[in-house]
């Protein structure tokens, strides 16, 4: 019983992470309707920034964020803008899928050339320790991931749904052209959407340093299991994607105690194709994805 | 013109089965038959690609599987490899069948993305099932030939690979030419006016599915008996799966001879990088940036560029006002 709540408490801390890291893929695919492959090779790009910030300087690694968010930002609308916009949009879906994963593979090139193959790990004093509740042992390492991504989640909602930019931005996700028609520069807004979508991943890879080591290749194990996370809740939806993260965090981490960590993996994918089987247009959300 | 499109196949055919006589090492011939494996393989990914456009990255998944149970057939059935090598194709092919009526339900981006997670399922399973696969050291299968050096070895492979390549091609252009070739043309162009037009979609999406994988498992058994030892990490990885398309999508991907021509640039810029940079990662960038530029130049390939009509079958790019002037003529 123990066991099973261990699992229980680690997947809801895990599923909060996995929230933050794929709620840039759900604004991705809102804005443009482009399934951004690249996202997790940025987030590890985000994690070896980090990683540099923290060996060279000795500074705390969460202070490398007031770099790293504003260059993944700018970086993000110069993706959109200077590439992904210039695509035909007669075969999008497809093109931009190509088209990021090249940039995955640059980036991947890049860090592995710069950092070499080998494991890198930032290890702060106050991250491996754990607290111990009820029999429950939970890692700092992963209540402070849980809680940088709660807060990030909520400044994102806030964001979404209080600013100007947030209401221009949702009614471009909603309708581009009815938003055009309202005099929204809807293709300024894309671009600001992959700016920001860009720069949770720049929080997501210094959460994901701290709390586990990682190589240059890293990212290919994300990307599938981000993506199940996006299709189970619904492309294109925050909110459907914060849902199925938590939910797949929970089962994840309950078939590691009971099972193994192959099989745990193994979830993401089984719950995949289940998604795409059962209800093409994810559990939680979806109205987007409905042609898909 | 006529001439010169018809004759140069035939040149290059002449020059690539004197190939191995012609370098002056046995490196040289490695390098070629790898060309030639990765040729064949992109022209088994365009009988899916080229023709229904669908794109795949997860091909890798078909010859990894071909690879290993070719390999498992050999060391712990003790089959033969030739039997080896042709039972797991066809049980890859089969396979192919069932994970194709789940995938090919899905369009456009979610396609690719179930295309992407089948390898990493399919490396996570081989990587767990230690008992069967190895595991992550891998597997080793004994050399066909024991009797001959490595570089005559390299030499039978050579003519293998290119026998695969000469198939792939063949059933391409033969595919390209019927009433198959035609429907699935339909679905690239407009699913849902093929379907209505009493294209069976879902069975042609499925048999070039399963038929390009035939091709890629093919590949990959010749793969597991020719290097001998199979890394999962390697044989399933996106990457390869990411060649086939870089590779098709550069030459060109609605002609014939356009993976070959992709795969004729890629395959020995990638080999020459290797030997120049060393094992640095870098090559990943370069590929990345071909990719990118490809994508955002030249979406239609070398060959599109070049010719719109010589080099090979494709559909050809004219208007019904073209049409109606051929047609009144």
């Amino acid at each position: 019983m123990s066991l099973l709540l261990q699992g229980l408490a680690l997947g809801v801390l895990t599923g909060g992470l996995y929230a933050l890291l794929a709620s840039g893929l759900s604004l991705y695919f809102g804005v443009m309707r482009v399934v951004m492959v690249a996202h997790p090779a940025f987030l590890f790009l985000g994690a070896y920034l980090t990683y540099t910030v923290h060996t060279v300087f000795g500074l705390d690694p969460f202070l490398a964020l007031p770099v790293t968010v504003p260059l993944f930002f700018v970086l993000g609308v110069a993706v959109q803008r200077l590439l992904i916009a210039r695509l035909a949009p007669e075969n999008l879906a497809m093109m931009s899928v190509l088209l990021t994963f090249g940039i995955a593979l640059t980036i991947e090139g890049l860090l592995g050339t710069f950092y070499t193959g080998s494991y890198k790990s930032v290890s702060m004093e106050y991250a491996t320790r754990s607290l111990t509740v009820a029999g429950v042992h939970l890692p700092y390492d992963k209540i402070i991931a849980f809680w940088v991504a709660a807060i990030t989640l909520v400044v994102l909602f806030a964001v979404l749904v209080k600013s100007r930019f947030g209401q221009s931005l949702r009614a471009t996700i909603q309708h581009r052209e009815a938003a055009r028609l309202v005099g929204i520069h809807t293709e300024r807004v894309a671009g600001y959407g992959f700016g920001v979508g860009l720069a949770t991943a720049a929080v997501g890879g210094t959460v994901l340093a701290l709390i586990t080591p990682f190589f240059p290749a890293s990212h290919w194990v994300w990307i599938g299991k981000l993506m199940a996370i996006i299709v189970v809740g619904g492309l294109g939806s925050v909110i459907g994607a914060a849902l199925a993260a938590v939910l797949l965090g929970v089962v994840e981490g309950l078939v590691l105690v009971t099972v193994d960590a192959t099989w745990a993996t193994m979830m993401f994918y089984v719950f995949l194709f289940l998604a795409l089987l059962v209800r093409p247009q994810g559990f939680f959300g979806g109205r987007l994805a409905h042609r898909f | 013109m006529r001439i010169a499109s018809r004759g140069l196949p035939l040149l290059v055919a002449a020059l690539a089965i004197a190939y191995p006589f012609l370098v002056p090492n046995f490196y040289l011939v490695y390098a070629g038959a790898l060309t030639v494996m990765y040729a064949a393989m992109a022209t088994s990914w365009n009988l899916l690609g080229g023709f229904t456009g669908y794109v795949s990255l997860g091909h890798s998944a078909f010859f990894g599987l071909g690879a290993y149970g070719t390999g498992l057939l050999v060391v712990r059935a003790g089959v033969p490899w030739v039997v080896a090598l042709l039972a797991s194709a066809l049980l890859v092919t089969v396979f192919a069948v069932v994970v194709g009526i789940a995938a090919v339900r899905v369009r456009g981006a979610s396609f690719v993305i179930v295309s992407i997670a089948l390898v990493s399922m399919m490396n996570l399973v081989v990587q767990g099932w230690r008992s069967l696969t190895g595991g992550s050291t891998g597997l080793q299968v004994p050399s066909p030939f024991p009797d001959l050096h490595r570089g005559q070895t390299h030499m039978v492979f050579f003519y293998l690979f290119l026998a695969l390549l000469a198939l792939a091609l063949a059933s391409w252009w033969y595919v390209s030419r019927s009433r198959f070739g035609a429907g699935l043309r339909a679905i690239r162009e407009d699913e849902d006016k093929a379907e209505s037009l009493g294209v069976p979609t879902a069975a042609y999406k499925v048999t070039a599915f399963a038929l390009s994988a035939l091709f890629v498992a093919l590949a990959g058994g010749l793969y597991a008996v020719w290097f001998g030892s199979l890394d999962p990490i390697f044989v399933f990885s996106i990457l390869i799966g990411s060649y086939m398309v870089l590779m098709s999508l550069l030459g060109g991907v609605r002609h014939l001879f356009g993976p070959l021509l992709g795969a004729l640039i890629v395959a020995p810029a990638g080999e020459y990088f290797l030997i120049a940079l060393g094992e640095t990662q870098i090559h990943l960038t370069a590929t990345g940036l071909v990719l990118v530029l490809v994508v955002l130049f030249m979406p239609d390939g070398i060959l599109a560029r070049l010719t719109r009509r010589r080099a090979g079958p494709s559909i050809p790019d004219e208007t019904a006002e073209q049409r109606l002037q051929g047609v009144a003529q």
